[in-house]
């Protein structure tokens, strides 16, 4: 028998390979960096009205008689800048959730909603309702109003990831390769449908279109945030109880289902979320692209790729970054503005394009 | 107890397993044997709940397909062939996997251990921070075999047995660490729980199962204790080729030796 002193392996730390204390400290200090962007977006743009100013005005001025507010500020901060906060952290991190949970889903870091179709599909939708509820779909959008928008861009994005699915997985197990090319071919599709809407379009309804294509946050309104908010909510609430069972899902979908996990309801359930939160994102906000691969990629660098972590940290981080995106955009080229969709995809692109690189040899098509 | 009846597999419509009667009781180690293709595999994922079957699958008393995955999952746990992770998680985070269903048996208050300790008991001792993808194929299966060995850590819960599905756990592994294995195994059967293992190895099989179930062209050939079933007649048909079973006069284990030349 071989001495154990000596050559018995050293003492097991009893945390190593646990990251859930790191993962602890990160999503704290993204809860900052949240609060951080917050006041910065609040606070810039192309007005030089003060946000500290309103805000401070407001805690006071929840005492009776104190109303020392410039109201020329305070409408800039209350009905301008502050939709477009929340829209921007709403729609930020519906789109990087969503990424972390189609990547868990198909088992593939490189899945993400813009990447393989599903807003292209969700744009499709609402480009639909925008141009043909005068016509064709009248009734639908005298029926359901203001959420015609966002359930038609629903419904895009959710047949697109259903076809998706059903092509790319066989037995269980899904093919990056098939997934790609179903993408692109879906994509395709879609943005010609898209361009044939486009195309009988009047000069109002292209003015409207037009940001579909490039992505913005500059139509935030009180009333948007009212038909889309409580849907991207819900799938962000629901979103997390998946965690476990992706975690699981990462050793495939047999051996996730002999663990006990309800692989069936589980993919439902996700492709159901992420078709709701990345239609009512497209449904706002048009094609904001690579927030939803970028976001989880880093986050598992830092912290791993447990979901029960980076699925609320990844909405932390999709907002925050959303709003940094947005406070570019808008103080760029002020008093104009840059759509987002521009300022994800040149910060988003060259990450993409690292990612590939880093991975030369391990991506396995 | 785990009972298969008359359980045949279609795959695209092709037959691949055909007519299998199988049972195990608790205590016992069952071994599925046969040439490759024989349906071995298969038949333990008809078993596991992966692939549509018709016959008949009970387990404690109750059937399969009645079951749902969460109810199965408390009865038996499956180690399969190979499996491959899509992104970088730790050997320890994967090995927790295993109580990701909640009923690992354990005492109240030691499931945070576990991991470690399935980790030391497949002698991976100081493994738990290295990142799975970087281990080398026998070190993997390892881990799986812990992460399994957490999700039925008491080989018998609330009164009922439980059960080890193992598809080649030796396949990638030297000498050494096929008798830890397949020692955990036994361990296992003794304290009251059963094991279903498809061995290729067949003095392994002789040295440690209980009953071996022979697959031949997705049906079963033979069936019995090894004794019984590892004969020259018999094994030279099922797998083709020429070899000598021996049993040496001290024990009563068979063994087998291949002969050179093919058939």
């Amino acid at each position: 028998m071989v001495d154990q002193s000596i050559a018995g392996p050293a003492k097991a730390n009893a945390s190593e390979g646990d990251r859930s204390g790191r993962a602890r400290i990160v999503v704290l200090l993204l809860c900052l960096g949240l609060a951080i962007a917050v006041m910065l977006s609040l606070t810039s743009g192309a007005s030089d009205a003060s946000a500290v100013n309103v805000i401070g005005g407001w805690l006071v001025g929840i005492i009776p008689g104190d109303a020392a507010l410039n109201a020329r500020d305070s409408l800039i901060v209350y009905d301008i800048r502050l939709p477009r906060v929340i829209l921007g952290m709403l729609v930020g991190a519906a789109l990087a959730v969503s990424g972390a949970v189609m990547q868990g889903l198909f088992r593939n870091p490189l899945a993400d909603p813009g990447l393989i179709g599903v807003s292209a599909g969700s744009s499709l939708g609402a480009v639909a309702v925008i141009v043909l509820s005068g016509t064709v779909l009248a009734p639908l959008a005298a029926l359901l109003g203001t959420l015609a928008l966002p359930l038609a861009a629903f419904f895009g994005g959710l047949a697109t990831t259903l076809v998706l699915y059903q092509v790319a997985t066989r037995g269980g197990q899904t093919s990056v390769a098939t997934m790609l090319l179903a993408g692109i071919a879906l994509s395709a599709l879609a943005m010609a449908l898209t361009g044939i809407l486009i195309f009988v379009a009047d000069d109002r309804q292209l003015r409207d279109l037009t940001f579909w294509s490039l992505g913005s946050l500059g139509g935030a309104t009180w009333a948007k945030i009212a038909s889309v908010g409580p849907v991207i909510v819900l799938a962000l609430t629901a979103m997390p109880f998946l965690a476990r069972g992706l975690n699981a899902l990462a050793l495939g979908e047999a051996t996730a289902g002999h663990l006990g996990i309800p692989v069936q309801r589980l993919k439902y359930t996700a492709i159901i979320g992420v078709s709701a939160a990345v239609g009512a994102s497209a449904a706002v906000s048009g094609g904001i692209g690579f927030v939803g691969i970028v976001v989880p990629h880093l986050l598992r660098l830092l912290i791993g790729p447990d979901n029960r972590w980076l699925l609320p940290a990844s909405a932390l981080l999709g907002a925050s970054l959303l709003l940094l995106a947005d406070a570019v955009a808008r103080t760029m080229v002020a008093p104009a503005e840059l759509p987002i969709g521009i300022v994800t995809a040149i910060s988003g692109a060259p990450f993409f394009l690292w990612i590939l690189l880093r991975k030369r040899g391990v991506i396995d098509l | 107890m785990i009972e298969a009846r008359d359980v045949s597999v279609a795959i695209d419509k092709k037959r691949i397993v055909a007519n299998v009667d199988f049972e195990i009781r608790p205590g016992e180690i069952a071994a599925i044997v046969g040439p490759n293709g024989s349906g071995k595999t298969t038949f333990l994922k008809a078993l596991s709940g992966d692939l549509a079957y018709t016959g008949r699958v009970v387990l404690n008393g109750r059937e399969l397909s009645a079951m749902k995955p969460v109810e199965a999952a408390m009865v038996r746990a499956v180690l399969p062939q190979a499996t491959t992770l899509s992104f970088p998680f730790t050997v320890r985070e994967i090995v927790r996997l295993g109580l990701v269903g909640g009923r690992s048996g354990a005492l109240a208050g030691e499931n945070a251990r576990l991991p470690e300790r399935a980790l030391a008991r497949v002698d991976l001792d100081g493994f738990a921070g290295r990142f799975y993808q970087e281990l080398s194929g026998g070190e993997q299966q390892r881990v799986q075999l812990a992460r399994v060995l957490c999700q039925v850590w008491a080989p018998v819960l609330d009164g009922g047995p439980r059960y080890l599905f193992l598809d080649e756990p030796v396949s990638s592994l030297d000498i050494k660490h096929q008798l830890i294995i397949m020692n955990i195994a036994r361990d296992f059967a003794r304290r009251g729980g059963g094991v279903v293992a498809i061995l290729h190895d067949l003095n392994l099989t002789a040295m440690f199962a209980d009953r071996i179930f022979v697959m031949h062209r997705g049906r079963l050939a033979a069936t019995g204790s090894p004794r019984d079933v590892l004969r020259d007649d018999l094994i030279e048909k099922v797998f083709d080729c020429r070899l000598k079973v021996g049993v040496p006069p001290a024990g009563n284990m068979p063994f087998v030796l291949p002969q050179s030349s093919v058939s």
